[in-house]
Parts: structure tokens; C-alpha cells; sequence
């Protein structure tokens, strides 16, 4: 009897873990149009009505939480984000100015206008209905899929917690109804990007479990990068690597930069601008520029 | 637990409603940079009241609904969940505790578990990019804060299973105690 018991058990164990290694297996072997993958879309798409329900009707007490939690750093934010309104000013009159210029000589040399983000873009703004609980896998459900006329790779923005906003990842996944957008913050992503306004061009990548820390990659150390400068999407064009973003997108502000001695590039530090730890809602750009401008990383 | 469509409707029920809030609602909650994970404290709780084939058999279609509602590695979750179901299972039939406050101890250690061997998952599968210290902060945090939430959720979840377990978890009957004085020979008998 007490055998029969141990054998039970021992069989229990070994066909879970056998059923998970065997689902683990296929999943990585298959594309993602297979059997497993277009499961988990439809997993996704049942499960989404209750999701939003849920997180509909839970957003009061989520929002009391927070909101707690968010009283204790609004003193020393506010004094921050007085001199930043300031030092916006001062940018906006700059950018106002370079933007009127820019648009004279576009007209000049007969570029195409529509290639930048927002101009080259038509946001759809979904609902976050879920989203990942783990620092190693970072993605996020929405719920507006291809019948909102969304598809995979289409880039995402999100706003931010002082209220601008910036990149927040790309559709990897579509169903019907819904759609998963893996973020930047993700080990899988990587941006290609631009700091503004010299124009040094690299790669960012995400730190794991610090959404707020992320790194821009292969910028040469002759290139000088100085701190809150701003790091857009370079919307690269190549035959190896065509970049996901249309160009022009915002994605963080440079807090750091680290030049070892021994590294042939810098180390860049940037603060994403979209508040990636808390979103309701995000917007997906449906339509990108066609003519996106071609600018080589070096 | 009593085998049949009862305990696997019960059971269903509870892995779908916590897979919902914690995906749609309780992820949301950060707390001293952090969030709680109620996941694993209901496979522990099932684990603990049921028993290891139970607790495994949680552990994994818990895992598998959480994958599946994420569109992450599937089978991952449901790895590391069948074997934090199984290894409180087993706790529970070698030790049996009994003392009130053990929900708390089984909670910390099964989620220290669980989040220490799905990182290990992850590692092995696809992580390229640098790992911040940040990690092993907010693996503490959510360890403190299930234990926290601990003892509300394992009662709630005792209710719930309660008509479908054979033995009802409880405290142990105390022993009355010996009588140490008498003659030598007679000591603990009433004499």
C-alpha cells in the first residue's frame, strides 16, 4: 500500500515536469505561427474580457495604493520638475526655432515630411489588460488587436510619469482582440537610437529588473555625450538591420555616462521617458512613414 | 484532497481567479519598489492543506494558465510552480505541521523558491542583456510581502478547499500532560 502511494506520487511528479520540459521544448522549436503559439493567442483573446474587467474594476484600490506610495515622493519631485518646466521653456523657444528652419530647407531640397514620428503615424490608444509579473520577461497585454488594425512589430509609446512620454516597446504577438507589446525594458529589445542633438548614433539596451536604468550601447568614445540630453529612435534603413521604429520617437533622457578606459565605446545611461512600470494605457502607432530617412550607424 | 470534477472545479476556479487579479491587478501595486505574487502562495496553500500530487498538479496548470495568459516560454512557470507544489506537498505529509503561524514560513520559502528557480529558468533559456542588482531586491520584497499576506490568503483558501479535503487541517490535539509525581513505577499513571 505504502509502496503503491510512493509510486503514485513519484509518477505525478515526474509526468508534470516531463509535460513542462516537453512544452518548453516545442515552444522554443516552433515559429510563431505554430500550434503552441496560436494556443496561447487564443488563450489570450478568451481570457481578455475578464482581464479587463478585472483590472476595470480593481483600478480604484490599485490607484489608492499607489497614490500612497507616490505622497512620499512628491515634495523633492515637485522642486524637479519646476526647474524642468523652466529649462522646457527655454527648449521649446529652440526647438520652435530649429523646426521652422528645418521645414524651409526640407522644402528646399524636396525631402518627404510624413517620415518622422508623430507626422508619419496614426496612434491607437489601447487599454494595458495585463501584464507581466516577472523582472525577466517584460511585455504587457492590450486590448485592441487586428481588428483595430494592429500587427506585430508596430511600436508602442507610452506617457510618462511627469506627463511627456516615450517608447515603450513593440507588438511581438496579435490576436483578434488583443495583443501583446513586449517592452523596452525586455532582455530580448534592442533600439537603435540617436542622442540629440550631435547625432551619435547606438544601440539601447535594457539592465534587468531596472526599468528605470537603461544602457546605449556602441556610441565611440570620440563622440561626447553629455547628461539630459535627450536619446530618440534613429529609424536606421539597411539590408542587415532595418530598425522596427519610425525615426524621431523620444525614449529617454542620458543620466550617465561611463567611458572606461579599456572599452572602445562609451556606456551611456538613460532614464526612459514612458512610465513603464505603471501603465493603463498605451498608444500603438498603426502607420509608418514610408520614406523613413537612411542613417547609418557607425 | 477527494479525487473528482468537484476538487477540479473548485481548484480551476481559485488558479483562474488568482492568475486574473495578479496579472490584471495586483502586478500594478508596487510597494517599496516591489509587488506581491499570489501565484505561488496558492500552490503553497493547495500543497499545504492537500498534499503533493495536489500541490504538483496545481503548480503546474497554474504555471500553464500564467504563460498562457502572457504569451511567455511556455512551460517555464509551470516548471518551477510543480515543483514549489510538490516540495510543500511533501513538507506537509513528512512533518505534517501544525502550528498556527507555519502558513508564514511555507509562504517565504515557497516564493523564495519560486523566484529564485524561475530567474535560474530564465538565465538558462535567453538572458542576454546585463542583470541589475535591483533584481535581487525586488525578489525580497515580493518573499516579505507574501509572507505578509500570508495568513489571510492561506484561511481564505482553507475555506475554500475545505469541502473537498478527506483530513480537515487543524491544530494538532494536545496530549494531557504527565503526572511526574507517585511512586517510582506508577509516574504518569493515576493512581
Amino acid at each position: 500500500m505504502y509502496d503503491k502511494t510512493v509510486r503514485r506520487r513519484r509518477a505525478a511528479l515526474l509526468i508534470f515536469v516531463a509535460l513542462s520540459i516537453g512544452l518548453l521544448t516545442v515552444y522554443f522549436g516552433e515559429s510563431a505561427s505554430g500550434g503552441l503559439h496560436a494556443v496561447q493567442r487564443g488563450a489570450q483573446e478568451a481570457l481578455a474580457p475578464i482581464e479587463e474587467g478585472a483590472s476595470r474594476a480593481f483600478k480604484p484600490v490599485r490607484d489608492a495604493i499607489n497614490w500612497a506610495g507616490d505622497v512620499f515622493d512628491a515634495k523633492s519631485e515637485n522642486k524637479e520638475l519646476k526647474d524642468e518646466v523652466a529649462q522646457l521653456h527655454e527648449d521649446l523657444a529652440e526647438a520652435q526655432t530649429a523646426q521652422r528652419e528645418a521645414e524651409q530647407l526640407r522644402s528646399l531640397v524636396g525631402l518627404p515630411k510624413d517620415e518622422l514620428f508623430p507626422q508619419g503615424t496614426e496612434p491607437i490608444t489601447a487599454r494595458v489588460i495585463a501584464r507581466s509579473p516577472t523582472s525577466w520577461q517584460s511585455s504587457i497585454q492590450i486590448d485592441k488587436g487586428s481588428g483595430a488594425g494592429i500587427h506585430e512589430d508596430m511600436p508602442v509609446v507610452a506617457a510618462g510619469g511627469d506627463g511627456g512620454g516615450g517608447l515603450a516597446g513593440t507588438v511581438t504577438s496579435v490576436s483578434g482582440g488583443t495583443a501583446t507589446v513586449t517592452l523596452i525594458t525586455d532582455e530580448s529589445s534592442a533600439v537603435s537610437a540617436q542622442v540629440m542633438p550631435d547625432g551619435a548614433a547606438g544601440i539601447v539596451r535594457p539592465t534587468v529588473g531596472d526599468p528605470s536604468d537603461m544602457l546605449l550601447d556602441f556610441i565611440e568614445k570620440g563622440r561626447p555625450v553629455s547628461t539630459d540630453t535627450t536619446v530618440i529612435t534613429s529609424g536606421t534603413r539597411s539590408d542587415r538591420f532595418e530598425s522596427l521604429f519610425p525615426r524621431g520617437i523620444p525614449i529617454g533622457q542620458v543620466t550617465e555616462v561611463d567611458a572606461e578606459e579599456r572599452e572602445l565605446y562609451q556606456r551611456v545611461h538613460l532614464e526612459p521617458f514612458a512610465d513603464l512600470k505603471r501603465m493603463d494605457f498605451v498608444q500603438v502607432l498603426t502607420r509608418r512613414g514610408v520614406e523613413q530617412a537612411q542613417v547609418l550607424v557607425p | 484532497m477527494i479525487p473528482g470534477p468537484s476538487s477540479v472545479i473548485r481548484v480551476g476556479l481559485m488558479i483562474l481567479v488568482a492568475v486574473v487579479f495578479q496579472i490584471a491587478c495586483l502586478v500594478q501595486i508596487r510597494v517599496l519598489g516591489g509587488t506581491a505574487d499570489i501565484t505561488p502562495l496558492l500552490v503553497a496553500a493547495v500543497a499545504l492543506y492537500a498534499g503533493s500530487v495536489p500541490g504538483a498538479a496545481t503548480g503546474f496548470f497554474t504555471g500553464l494558465l500564467l504563460d498562457l495568459a502572457l504569451g511567455t516560454n511556455l512551460g517555464a512557470s509551470s516548471l518551477v510552480l510543480t515543483a514549489v507544489g510538490y516540495g510543500v506537498g511533501r513538507y506537509r505529509e513528512q512533518r505534517d505541521p501544525s502550528h498556527g503561524l507555519t502558513p508564514i514560513p511555507v509562504a517565504a520559502a515557497a516564493t523564495a523558491a519560486y523566484v529564485l528557480a524561475y530567474a535560474a529558468v530564465s538565465f538558462m533559456l535567453s538572458i542576454d542583456a546585463p542583470v541589475s542588482l535591483l533584481v535581487v531586491r525586488e525578489m525580497l520584497i515580493t518573499v516579505l510581502l507574501n509572507a505578509l499576506i500570508a495568513m489571510p490568503f492561506f484561511a481564505i483558501t482553507r475555506r475554500l478547499l475545505r469541502p473537498v479535503l478527506l483530513v480537515e487541517p487543524g491544530p494538532r490535539a494536545r496530549r494531557d500532560s504527565t503526572i511526574s509525581s507517585g511512586p517510582i513505577g506508577l509516574r504518569g499513571l493515576e493512581v
